[in-house]
């Protein structure tokens, strides 16, 4: 049997215009699914988020998978290696930063 | 699991988690979501944002893998980066904490938690982060017939950026629940429940429900470097018919209780006689997250009955 883990990574987070969620270690994991959960939006708000990995858990470079959602979205990523967080922004129709609160969970199987 | 010679478990060991194989059981102490819209059932302080447990290969920028005790993989218990000052309630995400959910077994009365750990502060600034752990520990929620209690001891490492390096032990508190739970009156956590979170702080780093062991004071091996870990045995045997402390065991270490001494005796709570949850947790000093580490973690009892 694979082992199978789903962390929350954020509850209910409070973000002021910058996300960065929380530096998790996973490599034991072969894939990974980032849902994304996105509470109490007005119309036009929505998250900007790159996936991003790490050799160290300190210093990140983007993955290249994109989450962009108003509501609730996931994205999988395989050969990650030991780190993974999304990082990103939250705007506003017109593009201007706003405060959000996200949920984000982590799964992860290998 | 080759149980290794730190471990000194008693007679029947009831699981043996070596982070090798998974999770084993382990995961993020989260409040019960009951309220409407699933919200959490006491909100007396900020009880949702703590750090996240995972799997670690303990893995540095300069290092690289550090590893286990045994193996590649142990249990990290990260906070977030925050912290409030030492005499206020914890500030939201400051700790991290991971419980396992088991019951006790027939004719138990004797019960002893162990495990590997080290601890640390991120690496990611230079020089050292010792001063930015305030502290790490572990302990039991359990319920009898008669009382739920959570024996259990805190290494106090440092205060406001003070070294202290010094273990407590949870102790009986007379807190009004008022004291107990920061104000409220009508808390859910009777007085000497969860007092990892709960019971008046100073800035000492005492509590409410913690009592100093005399000839407590200890500097364990944080190391030179914020990236290298010295796997470090610890030990607790409680008195499950006493509801008593028997011995503490960490490092090189035996700390002895005062005689009867015991946590709390709260009242029962519906619904849960005869849980056993070991937690384990890390509380940050300073801005920057903290890690515990685990590998492994040996929960044994005697029954005094041959099976």
């Amino acid at each position: 049997m694979k082992t199978f883990s789903t962390s929350v990574v954020e509850l209910r987070q409070r973000f002021d215009q910058t996300v960065e969620t929380h530096p998790y270690e996973c490599g034991w994991a072969d894939e990974a699914l980032f849902f994304v959960e996105l509470h109490d939006a007005e119309p036009g708000e929505r998250v900007v988020l790159r996936v991003q990995l790490s050799a160290d858990g300190i210093r990140w470079l983007d993955e290249g998978t994109v989450i962009e959602t108003a509501a609730a979205s996931f994205a999988r990523v395989t050969h990650f290696g030991g780190f993974l967080r999304l990082a990103g922004t939250a705007i506003r129709a017109d593009g201007g930063p706003i405060s959000v609160t996200l949920s984000v969970r982590l799964a992860l199987k290998g | 699991m080759q149980l290794s010679g730190y471990f000194d478990p008693l007679p029947r060991v009831l699981v043996a988690d070596d982070f090798d194989n998974g999770m084993s059981g382990w995961l993020d102490l989260r409040p019960n979501f009951v309220a409407p819209d699933f919200r959490e059932h006491s909100d007396d302080i900020d009880l949702i944002h703590w750090g996240p447990t995972m799997l670690s290969s303990a893995t540095f920028a300069f290092g690289g893998t550090h590893g286990s005790a045994q193996g590649t993989y142990s249990l990290k218990i990260s906070s977030r980066a925050s912290a409030a000052p030492a005499d206020q309630p914890p500030a939201p995400g400051s700790m991290g904490l991971a419980i396992k959910r088991l019951a006790v077994p027939p004719r138990a009365h004797r019960l002893r938690i162990e495990a590997l750990f080290a601890y640390k502060a991120e690496q990611d600034r230079p020089g050292l982060g010792v001063d930015d752990v305030r502290a790490f520990g572990f302990f039991v929620d359990l319920q009898d017939a008669e009382h739920r209690f959570m024996p259990g001891v805190r290494y106090v490492n440092a205060v406001d950026g003070r070294p202290v390096r010094a273990w407590q032990y949870y102790s009986a508190t007379d807190a009004t629940d008022a004291e107990w739970n920061y104000g409220a009156t009508d808390g859910w956590h009777k007085p000497g429940v969860d007092p990892q979170w709960f019971g008046r702080r100073s800035a000492d780093g005492s509590t409410d429900a913690t009592t100093w062991f005399d000839e407590g004071a200890q500097h364990l091996i944080y190391n030179e470097s914020d990236d290298k870990l010295n796997w470090t045995p610890l030990s607790l045997t409680i008195d499950l018919r006493t509801r008593r402390y028997e011995e503490f065991r960490v490092g090189g270490r035996i700390l002895t209780f005062p005689d009867g001494a015991h946590p709390t005796l709260a009242p029962a709570y519906d619904d849960i006689e005869g849980l056993l949850n070991p937690v384990f947790f890390v509380e940050a000093d300073t801005d920057r997250r903290v890690s515990l580490f685990l590998d492994s973690v040996v929960i044994s009892v005697e029954t005094g009955v041959a099976s």
